[in-house]
């Protein structure tokens, strides 16, 4: 009994522990404002509402329906995983990364025209528009490294500049329209393109959007993983992020760390692109805000307790029910009050770092309170 | 009684947890008179100012206000008494003028003073309790005056960041002056300033007593508490030790008052000749990058194997700008730097750390440690990057977790896990004894230590000492940076004194005593120095 009870208050102690106990108290916290907000707008359908919120493709009753809108949900999941991820490279290295959006629109430039114009091989476009993401994402890098420019306020900038250069160019090439005037552009599933579905689309009830990505994003996570735990290189990220003085005191060469670190999670917010166009499902269109995805990326990635493995599944929950969201229409809620819904349960995940903080304090103070009574006893 | 006390602090006692910082400390100062508050680092002079303002409540000691007991809870309680203070970091608004600097927080109302009409009352009434536009006009006129009256030239005008430290502290006073103050602290006031600067704060010191104002002025430089005090207090490691009428007393006697008698005991070392040179710094200047002031001045020497170095001093005269230059996180304006006979002063502090510098930083939690990062983590800091902790980019866990485990077992590193417990939340001696060991098992040739023992209770000092003895006995260069005499005498081989950046003497710890080196390092001897100096160059 008493060792169930050591395992259970060691793991409770555990830094691991405490960041999925807060991610959870967050969502739930969420949950139960999106259900207040269901109740005051329409009390009698708020319950079914939350259901299907929460239930996304499971309210389905025919078991293809379910595979195929859990396969789409599981697809909607990979980019967001890659977004969470380049602002978790940046956080880790003391960076905040809030030009997700606009890396994204740079590599859409890239997706249309290599992709849909130039009918280029899949792997192709998403090494270029990579590389794309991540040398606009190192403007931002090198501003910050050899000016000391805040990254917050370059990357907000950068974001509407991004946006009106991809608007700007892609409206005025007709190659890449899907039709004339139609001001959308999709990567057909018959595209070179086309990220490949290497039979996953068969597990999932023959749902295309599922396929090489979903593989692809899990190996990215683990090289991160990996670039965080075991390499050099994440160390010396990650001493910069927790306390640059100490960096220089070990001689780490901070310009270096800050252009890498904007450097890889640019490229992770092109491959975040590159994944959402190039499944054959979602389309670009021309838009006067920056793409939510960037900062869905920030929500997701605190919610995962900015832990690269975290991620898949803070990801995964947002475009649950961000999916689950799109359905509740139907029950006469309109759009609004769904993305209303979803973007506040996923902006509270944001409180990760507060509920955090305010347990950490919690602890410290029962532990100063143990210390001292343990000081007293021993005088 | 026949002279009337402005302020009267009587048995002020102020613990901090187990730590005594005044201990039945006696303040008198009489009205117009300027009392000097002389004490070494540490020994509870801002402690007892920061109780006359209000920032910390005595546990047990009165204060009197010209022979009244009051009750001053916060630095509102001292505005209201008439107690104005000067920090020793000045708290102004950078952007804001100067004159908005001084008005700010007491600031004059647009009001219709000759029997106003009833549109002119309720005008009156309403901007003193809601609108509060400020009488600009009027403040400044009142600003002027005070900068008359006292001759202190300021440009009202400009932005607090445009100016000098030194216009600065004049925005301090007349800040003062402006709330009425009678009784003014100043908080090592002269700390920032040249040489001329002070010369000039000093007269307007003097010129602010002859207008009446009762002051206290914290210093240990003894030259200037000589010009312009009436009576010096002294104090010691929280303990009041004696007033004395500065005409009636010498530097000398002052000097050994802050410092102590007490027969000081320098630990059994065994005698060594040190051997071949380590480091030689030459000619070494370093320009502070914010105040433009000549941080280090011309700074020379040597450290060889087998010594102790101390650089002494009180802090602030430019030793750990010293450190930093020799480390590489401070550029050098001109000098050299030579290790083991090559010159490293081009190389940067990766490339320094490599050629053989061990260095024990002074504050552990900025340079010395990741706080969230792990022992294991911490112990591979500065040397994750050689070949047994890594190869091709990626770090050898198992050579790490080994190393780390050595260290906790040689230094009897304590947490309450292992090695993967977060530094963080271990205490002050274990996390120096992280560092401590870890930049002696680096074993380089050269060790620099940078108040070690900062902070740390008797046990963990007595330890550390016996640490850096024993490196000397394994013929390494130590060069160490102290503000503690004890610790000054107890390890070293050499003394050099540094005062406002320059070494002003070098001394062998046996043939010199605490009040000769407690002169130096208050600057009282700085005159004898320079003249020597020019002597040499005739």
């Amino acid at each position: 009994m008493t060792k169930i009870k050591t395992f259970f208050s060691t793991l409770l102690k555990k830094e691991g522990t405490k960041t999925v106990i807060t991610s959870l108290w967050c969502a739930l916290l969420g949950l139960i404002l999106g259900f207040l907000l269901l109740l005051f707008i329409n009390a009698k359908e708020a319950a079914y509402g939350m259901t299907s919120v929460l239930g996304n493709y499971l309210i389905f009753s025919n078991p293809q329906d379910r595979l195929n809108y859990f396969g789409q949900t599981l697809a909607k999941t990979a980019p967001l995983i890659a977004m969470s991820l380049s602002i978790l490279v940046c956080y880790k290295a003391g960076l905040f990364n809030i030009g997700g959006s606009g890396q994204y629109s740079i590599a859409v430039i890239v997706i249309t025209f290599l992709g849909i114009g130039a009918n280029m091989p899949w792997y192709l476009t998403m090494i270029v528009a990579m590389i794309a993401s991540m040398l606009w994402a190192m403007i931002t890098g090198a501003l910050k490294a050899f000016f000391n420019v805040n990254e917050v306020i370059s990357g907000i900038m950068l974001n509407w500049i991004a946006l009106y250069i991809t608007n700007g160019i892609l409206s005025t090439n007709s190659i890449v329209w899907d039709s004339p005037h139609s001001e959308a552009f999709t990567i057909s599933t018959t595209s070179n393109s086309y990220i490949p579905s290497i039979g996953l689309d068969k597990l999932f009830a023959n749902n295309s959007i599922v396929g090489l990505g979903m593989i692809l994003i899990l190996v990215v996570v683990v090289i991160i993983f990996i670039l965080f735990k075991k390499t050099t290189l994440g160390y010396e990220l990650k001493t910069t992020g927790l306390n640059s003085d100490a960096a220089s005191y070990a001689g780490m060469n901070k310009v270096k760390n800050v252009l890498i670190a904007t450097a890889i999670s640019g490229a992770l917010a092109g491959l975040a692109a590159s994944l959402n166009l190039q499944n054959g499902f979602t389309s670009w269109r021309l838009s006067s805000t920056p793409v939510d995805i960037g900062f869905q990326g920030i929500s997701s990635a605190f919610l995962g307790g900015l832990h690269p493995i975290g991620v898949i599944f803070s990801s995964y929950f947002i475009v649950h029910i961000s999916e689950g969201g799109s359905m509740i229409t139907d029950l006469g809620f309109s759009p609004e009050v769904a993305s209303i819904m979803t973007s506040l349960i996923i902006y509270l995940s944001g409180f990760v770092f507060f509920i955090k903080e305010l347990l950490r304090r919690h602890e410290i103070k029962l532990e100063f309170a143990k210390a001292t009574r343990g000081k007293e006893g021993q005088a | 009684m026949s002279e009337t006390y402005a302020i009267e602090m009587l048995g002020i006692t102020k613990k901090f947890g187990n730590i005594l910082a005044n201990d039945h400390i006696d303040i008198r100062l009489k009205k117009g008179h300027i009392l000097a508050l002389c004490g070494e680092n540490d020994a509870g002079k801002s402690t007892i100012m920061s109780i006359l303002f209000g920032l910390f409540q005595p546990d047990e000691g009165v204060i009197k206000k010209e022979g009244v007991e009051v009750k001053i809870q916060n630095p509102n309680d001292a505005t209201k008494l008439n107690i104005g203070m000067v920090h020793q970091h000045f708290k102004l608004v950078d952007s804001f003028s100067v004159l908005q600097n001084i008005i700010l927080g007491d600031e004059t109302l647009k009001e219709y003073p000759d029997k106003p009409n009833v549109f002119q009352k309720a005008f009156n009434f309403l901007n003193k309790h809601i609108f509060k536009i400020i009488d600009v006009k009027k403040a400044r006129e009142e600003v002027n005056k005070i900068i008359e009256q006292y001759d202190l030239q300021v440009d009202l005008d400009k932005k607090v960041k445009d100016i000098s430290v030194e216009m600065q502290q004049k925005v301090e006073i007349i800040k003062m002056l402006y709330r009425h103050n009678e009784i003014l602290i100043f908080d090592e006031p002269t700390a920032v300033l040249t040489e001329q600067e002070i010369q000039d704060f000093l007269t307007v010191l003097t010129h602010l007593k002859e207008e009446g104002k009762s002051i206290i002025f914290i210093s240990h430089k003894l030259n200037e508490v000589f010009q312009v005090s009436d009576e010096i207090t002294v104090i010691r490691k929280g303990l009041y030790i004696d007033t004395l009428k500065t005409s009636e007393t010498t530097k000398e006697e002052v000097s050994s008052l802050m410092v102590g008698r007490k027969v000081e005991f320098i630990s059994e070392k065994e005698k060594k000749t040190p051997q071949e040179e380590v480091l030689r710094v030459e000619h070494l200047s370093i320009m502070d990058p914010s105040s433009k002031k000549k941080v280090v001045n011309d700074v020379s020497f040597n450290v060889r194997k087998g010594e102790i170095v101390t650089l002494a001093g009180i802090d602030g005269n430019g030793q750990q700008e010293v450190i930093y230059g020799i480390t590489g996180l401070m550029k050098m304006q001109s000098g050299s730097i030579m290790l083991d006979r090559k010159d490293i002063s081009t190389l940067s502090i990766r490339e320094r750390i490599k050629a053989g510098i061990s260095h024990i930083p002074e504050d552990r939690h900025k340079h010395g440690l990741v706080l969230d990062y792990s022992i294991y983590e911490n112990s591979i800091l500065d040397r994750y990057f050689e070949k047994d902790y890594s190869q091709h980019l990626l770090l050898k866990d198992k050579n790490i977790t080994k190393y780390g485990d050595e260290l906790i077992e040689k230094y009897d590193i304590r947490s309450s896990g292992d090695g993967n417990t977060l530094v963080r939340g271990m205490s002050g001696g274990n996390q120096q004894k992280i560092i401590i060991g870890r930049e002696i098992e680096r074993n380089q040739d050269l060790l620099i230590a940078v108040q070690p023992t900062r902070g740390l209770d008797i046990g963990a000092i007595e330890g550390i000492h016996e640490l850096l003895l024993k490196q000397r006995e394994n013929d390494k260069a130590i060069l160490l940076v102290s503000l503690e005499l004890d610790q000054v005498f107890s390890l070293s081989d050499r003394i050099l004194v540094m005062y406002e950046g320059e070494i002003v003497g070098e001394f062998d710890p046996h043939e010199v005593d605490r009040e000769t080196l407690g002169l130096y390092m208050s600057g009282a001897r700085k005159d004898q120095v320079n003249a020597i100096k020019e002597n040499k160059h005739d």
